[in-house]
């Protein structure tokens, strides 16, 4: 009895650290979050008490609906790109690289593994104005004068891809791995031809992982303020941005916390979306 | 393996053939940048992009740079006490939710996992609102709480698969040989899991020093971090001041990837080659 009763306080003990800290410093404050979201504010962006809906009816006049569409169609285009690319990369490595996939692996590891500011200003130069690419296609005769690449939509889509593709192939490789190659063998001896065997049997047997890539790309990059900022001139603003803007330089807090909200309603869908395609792919096997 | 020219050999090589291209031209992608922005940290002349002749005069400007000091100081600390909590309570987590029976284990085990599928922004928005809300000053103890929140879920998702893995009946034969509970904790878990927690604080100390979202929101004045002081920096204009500082923090990052994959490359290699 007594035994017991010390197990249980001493599990408490170790507990309590955590959920002292998840209740403390993310269920509070996300709940802080949403009240202040309906909050009503002074005309200098203080937060007043009282229930209002204006500030998310705010956010459907024309500027903010645009973030909007940009945010969605930047990640959209993010994730397809991502997932194009990544989808070779890692059937590569799961089916035709041999002893060399660790190695490959690892070199996709390391970029991934760097300081994503680095990563970023690395392109920032690459695709300036006496960059290395304008200089390239100055000297192949592409092009006759420098092709102004900074500060378009283009290149924060070059960043994008370049910071979330290691993601997209670490789980798709994942998928593709540990598929048995005597079924895939099994499919061309009962006559199906390559186009079919892919078709049929690696593509649905990797969905898993390719809907998680698409989750881990997809929900991120909605968020992301450095890169549309560094990499497209700040032009083009996205959401991330926006909640940087209003909570950080024009303080107003109610209007942000709004936009936080409807960030967090879009990832929690795009986690529902996952979870029900994952289900019905599971559901396939 | 031979490819007998069977039906379909022609779509065989095509879907080989295209998928080695595209790997081919994506590792040109993802490392040709990294190679180029170390390169041109060497360069004598001002430009970043027009090659004057080697030096080593950035990284001197780099070092005698007080801001870079100062914001590389304010990032050890965070990254270093951020990790520590991290791993602490993250250790204490994993092993309740994998050794003990306790209602809501479930729910305590995603909810932990839960930062990873949060979007970093809102996280950060919500502390900073939170935090001015209860009146506390932005600062260390704000970051390192934010910072905390970035690297629990892999730490605890670290420590947990390696505490599942333990075998119980070592902590059973300790037991019986007389150990007290914390005497088997101390020297038989313990050492156990040692690999895992040492990993665990690694990235997380990686983590928190690589980050740049969480910062934003919950850093104060005077506790600016080298990716602010970074961020700032590469919202003026790229010097090669900035390719010296990142051809460190590249040498830093990797440096550090090798230390943690060390013990698992060989691991790696050895598995493949079967």
């Amino acid at each position: 009895m007594q035994r017991a009763w010390r197990e249980r306080i001493e599990t408490g003990a170790m507990l309590a650290p955590s959920v002292v800290l998840l209740v403390l410093f993310v269920l509070v404050p996300l709940c802080v979050v949403a009240a202040y979201s309906f909050a009503l504010r002074d005309p200098y962006g203080a937060v007043l008490p009282g229930f209002t809906l204006d500030n998310y009816r705010e956010l459907f006049q024309s500027v903010y609906l645009l973030v909007f569409v940009n945010s969605f169609k930047l990640a959209a285009a993010t994730t397809v790109l991502c997932l194009l690319i990544g989808y070779p990369v890692a059937y590569f490595i799961a089916f035709r690289a041999g002893p060399w996939a660790p190695a490959l692996l690892l070199l996709l590891l390391i970029p991934f593994w760097i300081n994503f500011l680095i990563r970023i200003s690395a392109w920032v130069v690459l695709l300036g104005r006496g960059g290395l690419i304008n200089q390239g296609m100055l000297a192949t005769g592409i092009i006759d004068a420098p092709v102004g690449m900074l500060g378009t939509m283009g290149a924060t889509l070059v960043g994008m891809v370049y910071a979330f593709l290691p993601l997209t192939v670490f789980p798709i490789y994942a998928a593709l791995q540990p598929i048995d190659r005597r079924l895939l063998e099994a499919g061309a001896d009962l006559g199906a031809g390559p186009a079919t065997t892919f078709l049929r049997v690696t593509l649905p047997l990797s969905l898993p992982g390719v809907l998680a890539a698409a989750l881990f790309v997809f929900v991120p990059s909605m968020g992301v303020f450095a890169i549309p900022v560094l990499l497209g001139g700040g032009k083009e603003i996205i959401l991330g941005n926006l909640i940087v803007q209003l909570f950080l330089e024009f303080r107003n807090i109610p209007l942000g916390a709004a936009v936080s909200v409807l960030l967090l309603v879009f990832s929690g869908i795009g986690i529902l979306l996952y979870m029900r395609a994952l289900r019905r792919v599971e559901a396939m096997k | 393996m031979s490819t007998p020219r069977t039906p379909g050999w022609a779509t065989r090589t095509f879907i080989h053939g295209i998928s080695g291209w595209i790997t081919l031209l994506t590792y040109l992608f993802m490392l040709a940048p990294i190679v180029i922005l170390i390169a041109f940290a060497f360069n004598a002349g001002k430009s970043t992009v027009v090659w004057q002749g080697f030096s080593l005069d950035w990284f001197g400007k780099v070092w005698s740079n007080r801001h870079i000091a100062r914001a590389l100081n304010v990032s050890l600390i965070v990254a270093l006490a951020s990790a520590a909590i991290s791993t602490a309570i993250g250790a204490l987590a994993a092993v309740a939710i994998t050794r003990r029976q306790f209602p809501g284990r479930d729910v305590l085990g995603a909810a932990l996992a839960a930062p990873l599928v949060l979007p970093e922004i809102v996280l950060g928005v919500a502390l900073l609102v939170f935090m001015s809300f209860a009146g506390v000053t932005l600062g260390y103890g704000t970051m390192i709480v934010g910072h905390v929140l970035v690297s629990i879920p892999f730490a605890t998702l670290i420590i947990r698969a390696a505490a599942s893995s333990l075998d119980a009946r070592l902590e059973n034969a300790a037991a019986d040989l007389g150990a007290n509970e914390w005497q088997t904790f101390r020297m038989v878990t313990l050492p156990q899991l040692a690999p895992a927690l040492f990993t665990a604080f690694i990235l997380s100390a990686t983590l928190s020093f690589d980050n740049l979202v969480m910062s934003t929101f919950t850093s104060g004045v005077g506790t600016t971090t080298l990716p602010l002081r970074i961020y700032s920096m590469l919202k003026l204009g790229i010097t090669p001041e900035i390719n010296a500082l990142g051809a460190l923090m590249v040498v830093a990052n990797v440096a550090i990837l090798f230390l943690v994959m060390g013990r698992y490359l060989p691991l790696m290699l050895k598995t493949n080659r079967r």
